[in-house]
């Protein structure tokens, strides 16, 4: 019999407290989070037209991360919880 | 004596060739056979930087993952380094976890980094980490062996495994392990970590996540110059030539030599491979690297591949004969991820 070690590590879990969903987007400030990947922005605006014209969001803005590799800097969450209803953030290429 | 190790236990009937078959089956390894991590051999691993087996090493904010000294030995002892290269794995791991190197982009990343290890100062020559002949191939132990206890770290620790979070489009051979020393022995130009910033007698790793090495040849010229000119005409379209954070520059032992003679330092090899390499906007928009048409003025226009003659790392390694050398460009774009430097610690108690 030979006894082994676990070389492996669990991801600590973490509680993310989720604002609630809006019941509808209808005249809700949208954020754009983008990742600096090219065309993104392009595909976000996109969106962000397609919000506004079928589920009536009232206004769209663009957010800008330092980088893809990077989560998004204090600066910008704290500017996005004060003028945005809602996000929509992703990533990809 | 250092505490418990508290890691969870397997328990394997049969063989050392079932015990090798389990962590195999357990997803522990990166496909070649591991050495089975039993108490007695990670005891010794940690002894060997003299870890406290709680030890916190890095924390990867970006996966909210702290790599204490315990899983770090385990992984060691799989890998099959000697205890001795304990302190270069540890100072690996700090280095890939500074938020400068920006663990998340390199370790999950479709355009396939391997982490890049240098190692210099006294520690290299002690250990045997080979910086001669074969420099990225097979043949020594500690090359081969720190550079797997990182990535293995990586896998089980991390969790950046291939196809899942690791998602390296096509990956690279160096990813299984990537590490050199510089030829500090032999090379006629300032170490590369004394470069950043420390003592020619201290031992350090430097990290930098990078795609596989580049060969070029130069069998003809002998001025600095010349050489360098080949180089650079190999390079201008390498890596992401819209903004690359690093490259590193592996010069061996002929071409080496004859840059030397003519005088050259590593601060006048990185000034004319960084002006030598810009392309114009109109080829990287003819060969589809630069979005848009061409404009009045675009013949002209240069693009730097990297943001300043510092973002190269200038290296003397590989072997005596032979008149090859090699650029490695790093991982994704400007300010993705950067190099990072850190010192081999041993024997002080952490």
């Amino acid at each position: 019999m030979i006894e082994l070690l676990d070389p492996t590590t669990g991801v600590a879990t973490q509680t993310i407290a989720y604002v609630d969903r809006p019941a509808s987007l209808e005249g809700k400030r949208v954020g754009l989070i983008e990742n600096t990947k090219f065309n993104s922005d392009r595909l976000l605006a996109k969106i962000g037209d397609i919000l506004k014209s079928e589920y009536g969001v009232a206004e769209w803005r663009m957010y800008r991360k330092h980088n893809a590799s990077v989560p998004a800097h204090e600066e910008l969450i704290a500017e996005i919880r004060k003028s945005c209803d809602a996000i929509v953030a992703g990533i990809g290429d | 004596m250092p505490s418990q190790l508290t890691a969870r236990r397997h328990r394997v009937e049969g063989t050392l060739a079932d015990a090798i078959e389990f962590c195999f089956q357990q997803g522990w390894t990166d496909g070649l056979p591991v050495v089975p991590p039993t108490a007695e051999l990670v005891g010794a691993m940690l002894g060997g930087a003299r870890l406290d087996p709680k030890q916190e090493i890095g924390f990867v904010a970006h996966r909210g993952v702290s790599i204490t000294a315990e899983k770090a030995a385990i992984n060691a002892v799989m890998a099959g380094c000697k205890r001795e290269y304990m302190p270069v794995v540890v100072a690996a791991i700090e280095a890939i976890a500074d938020p400068r190197w920006s663990y998340h982009g390199p370790g999950t990343s479709t355009a396939g980094a391997g982490v890049l290890m240098i190692v210099n100062g006294p520690v290299a020559r002690e250990l045997d980490v080979n910086a001669g002949d074969n420099l990225f191939g097979p043949g020594w132990r500690a090359n081969l062996t720190i550079g797997r206890a990182v990535r293995l770290v990586m896998r089980n620790v991390c969790g950046s495994m291939p196809g899942t979070l690791d998602r390296g489009t096509l990956g690279h051979p160096g990813k299984l392990s990537y590490v050199i020393a510089e030829n500090e022995a032999e090379s006629p130009w300032t170490p590369l970590h004394v470069e950043r910033g420390f003592r020619a007698e201290q031992s350090t790793v430097t990290v930098m996540a990078a795609e596989a090495p580049h060969q070029f040849y130069n069998q003809l010229s002998n001025t600095a110059e010349g050489i360098l000119t080949t180089l650079c005409d190999d390079m201008r379209i390498s890596g992401n030539v819209m903004g690359q954070p690093h490259y590193a520059i592996v010069l061996a032992g002929e071409h080496m030599r004859t840059i030397a003679k003519d005088g050259w330092g590593k601060k006048d090899i990185r000034r004319f491979v960084f002006e030598q390499t810009q392309n114009t906007h109109a080829h990287l928009k003819r060969t589809a690297r630069m979005s848009g048409p061409i404009d009045p003025g675009d013949e002209a226009k240069l693009r730097p591949l990297i943001a300043s003659p510092d973002d190269i790392l200038v290296v003397a390694a590989g072997g005596r004969a032979g008149a090859f050398s090699a650029y490695i460009p790093g991982w994704s774009s400007s300010r993705s991820s950067q190099a990072v430097t850190k010192e081999v610690r041993r024997g002080s108690a952490a």
